[in-house]
């Protein structure tokens, strides 16, 4: 089981920073940060987010969590050459979101608080809105074989893909479709507000003046299929997932473990299960959302396991904080990096700060080496990790 | 895997004793909806670093706090320990609180707290931090399927030996808010009487809420109840020598029970004792376990019976050694945790 090599075949990807890939690799080399004030809903706050512009749903009547996840699984599914189905494979869907998995409509609520009643619409559309099972249907995917929806807040799309790796390896299913996605939300813009972790400047991940991190959307998909499975399609397969890592916390629900200790737990795991040591990692790409706490915690520890000259960078200065959607971009990212050969800078920073250590990427930069690293921190002190080899 | 420890708490109260009794007086009118009693959740020493938690966390943590203490898994275990939640609504309460503050006070006016708790996996959170356990911790979600896909990812984690245990278990509560939209989306029993073998088109419930855990291991020795699987067991034909039937009202449609029950095998069902709610199947494969272990099977709570079945109408002692749970969710799919006492 252990042995099971997963392959990678398709990537899909939608955030500001490009909906799709060419778009992405485009804005990423050229350092666009595509920030503006709220335009999808109504706020007091001025915040900048990253929100996606230009998008056309692919069904007007589903939640935009939904349509983004159509979306980037549509290309991903593509690029998998599964477009016109899946045959007989054995397939399962597992995907992470915040937003999708609450009934935060504020119009329902208003109307229930103040007339005791409100209208079915929202709810009805809350129902059908269950990322995993929307996205089989949308698919149309006859023989779904497993069909979860990940909430471990913003771990939740690295989770969802930790989760494929499971069933893949204990032969539960082909072929796995994982990743997350998030709408930017009136609930977490106000919430993040209110925790006073969101920046009124552009973010500055892993930057010594950094001042708090912006929120965005997006959705990020990856397809995960037994290696046997991919090249009896015919494929090569280039890329593959080699690790997962996931631990605890266990010590406060809204700020990381100041020494790190969870967060070196899960890299330990996925380090362990890729069968590697941490000098073999090429590029890192961090959870780094701007906020204090933690890009000196997860900078402090890849600076412990990985050395002070290791390559890191945060893409949320591209895409801001997508929430559930952050595990499937930044995965989906790090594939991309170690497929095209480079990283792109980590926006928003140029100032070192010497209580973190090291530095992350100043410049779009060439990088050496077959694995990369994706790592997630979330709510509840959740730590997730993932290894990807390039072949 | 083995059910090593059981945890639940449910509208008759807290732990085993509790179902137990239950299980044994049958149905009790539950007037509106099935709720926690209050006193149930003021257990102090456990609750103490979930004393600003809502509901919804406290019932959770106690339930996997039992768990665990029910298991006898010795402490210096505790880091090979994983947790895997799954709910079907989430804390809902809370986000409508935080929903509240944003209409009352503004954007810029909203409670931290309530936002911090409103997360899905604030509760997973609080048991690992209750429990001092720093292994995998995740949340779930699936509606009337979260329960079923919980058991069958803690079973890939032991097989890959990612935990050694999995504190595996579901929560939902039943807010106010909650309670009118199954009142406008579900036909609510006016008479707060689930029937479950009626298998109608268009079934009746009453909403409920509660929290059942289980710490499962791969552990034969730990083996406390009997065998779990939420896949087939190998070699395993999924006949079943006692059906538990988890329909509530809950999924809509329930005449897929109906085929599913044609070759007579016994059947029971403990939703009028449990109430309507998405894990429904945690509470029932808690009742399953149960009487596999004791020995003994209670009788339907209720009995009324228009399709003439074979449902069990008398406390009775226990012949079987395979109990399976079945669910049809919303979209009509089945969904089975199978339960065989003994080695599996």
């Amino acid at each position: 089981m252990p042995g099971t090599n997963v392959a990678i075949s398709g990537l899909g990807a939608i955030s500001a920073c490009g909906n799709d890939l060419t778009e992405t690799l485009q804005n990423f080399s050229a350092q666009k940060r595509n920030a503006s004030k709220v335009t999808l809903f109504e706020s007091s706050l001025d915040y900048p987010v990253f929100e996606v512009k230009n998008f056309i749903p692919l069904d007007p009547s589903a939640m935009r969590t939904l349509n983004l996840t159509f979306a980037a699984a549509r290309q991903a599914v593509n690029a998998a050459g599964l477009g016109s189905g899946f045959g007989n494979l054995r397939v399962g869907i597992c995907l992470g979101t915040t937003v999708a998995s609450q009934l935060n409509d504020t119009d329902f609520y208003r109307q229930y608080r103040d007339k005791g009643s409100a209208p079915m619409d929202s709810v009805e559309r809350y129902l059908k809105s269950n990322l995993s099972k929307a996205l089989a249907q949308f698919l149309k995917i006859s023989k779904i074989n497993l069909c979860t929806t990940i909430v471990n807040a913003c771990s939740s799309g690295t989770d969802a893909i930790g989760v494929g790796l499971s069933w893949l390896r204990n032969d539960y299913c082909d072929l796995v479709i994982a990743g997350g996605a998030d709408e930017l939300n009136r609930v977490p813009l106000d919430g993040f507000g209110s925790l006073s972790v969101v920046s009124k400047d552009l973010c500055a991940p892993f930057d010594r003046e950094r001042k708090g991190l912006n929120l965005g959307e997006g959705a990020g998909i990856i397809i995960l299929e037994k290696e046997s499975v991919c090249r009896s399609r015919g494929l090569t397969p280039e890329l593959f997932l080699k690790g997962y890592g996931l631990a605890a916390d266990a010590y406060h629900l809204t700020a990381p473990r100041p020494d790190g200790s969870g967060l070196e737990q899960a890299l330990g795991q996925a380090l362990k299960e890729a069968g590697i040591k941490p000098q073999e990692i090429a590029f890192i790409n961090a959870h780094g959302t701007a906020t204090k706490d933690n890009d000196l915690v997860e900078g402090r520890t890849i600076s412990r396991v990985f050395g002070t000259k290791c390559v890191f960078l945060s893409t949320k200065g591209y895409t801001g904080h997508t929430l559930g959607a952050a595990g499937g971009l930044e995965a989906v990212f790090t594939c991309l990096g170690l497929r095209e050969g480079w990283v792109p800078a980590n926006a928003g920073f140029s100032n070192p700060d010497p209580e973190i250590g090291i530095a992350p990427a100043k410049e779009k930069t060439q990088i050496m080496g077959n694995y990369a690293l994706s790592t997630s921190l979330a709510f509840g002190g959740n730590n997730s990790a993932l290894i990807f080899e390039k072949n | 895997m083995y059910i090593a420890g059981i945890g639940i708490i449910f509208n008759r109260g807290r732990g085993l004793a509790s179902l137990e009794k239950a299980l044994t007086e049958g149905w009790v009118n539950p007037n509106s909806a099935y709720r926690v009693p209050p006193e149930a959740l003021t257990d102090k020493a456990v609750l103490k670093e979930a004393r600003r938690a809502d509901n919804f966390t406290k019932m959770a943590v106690l339930a996997a706090h039992d768990a665990l203490a029910d298991s006898g898994i010795p402490e210096e275990e505790k880091q090979k320990l994983g947790i895997i939640l799954s709910t079907g609504f989430g804390p809902h309460v809370t986000t409508f609180s935080f929903l509240d503050d944003i209409l009352t006070y503004g954007d810029a006016g909203v409670s931290p707290t309530l936002f911090s708790h409103s997360v899905h996996n604030a509760a997973a959170s609080y048991i690992a931090l209750n429990l001092k356990t720093r292994g995998p911790t995740l949340t779930m979600t699936q509606f009337a399927d979260s329960f079923q896909q919980a058991i069958i990812l803690a079973q890939a984690w032991l097989e890959e030996k990612r935990c050694a245990y999995v504190l595996v278990g579901s929560v939902d509560q039943c807010g106010k808010v909650m309670e009118y939209i199954c009142s406008q989306k579900l036909k609510v029993a006016v008479d707060g009487k689930i029937k479950p073998f009626n298998f109608s088109k268009n079934p009746e419930s009453v909403p409920a809420e509660g929290s059942a855990f289980f710490l499962v291991t791969n552990e034969a020795k730990y083996n406390k109840y009997c065998a779990i699987s939420g896949r087939p067991f190998p070699g395993d034909k999924e006949e079943a020598e006692l059906l538990i039937l988890d329909s509530d009202g809950m999924c809509g449609d329930e005449r897929p029970y109906g085929s599913a029950v044609e070759n007579n095998v016994p059947l029971t069902a403990y939703a009028p004792v449990f109430g309507s709610l998405p894990g429904l199947s945690a509470f029932s494969t808690a009742a399953g376990a149960l009487m596999l272990k004791n020995g003994k099977i209670y009788a339907s709570p209720v009995q009324e019976n228009p399709h003439g079945l074979n449902i069990l109408t008398a406390r009775q002692t226990l012949t079987v050694h395979k109990i399976n749970c079945l669910r049809y969710n919303c979209y009509l799919e089945e969904l089975v945790i199978r339960l065989r006492r003994g080695a599996r």
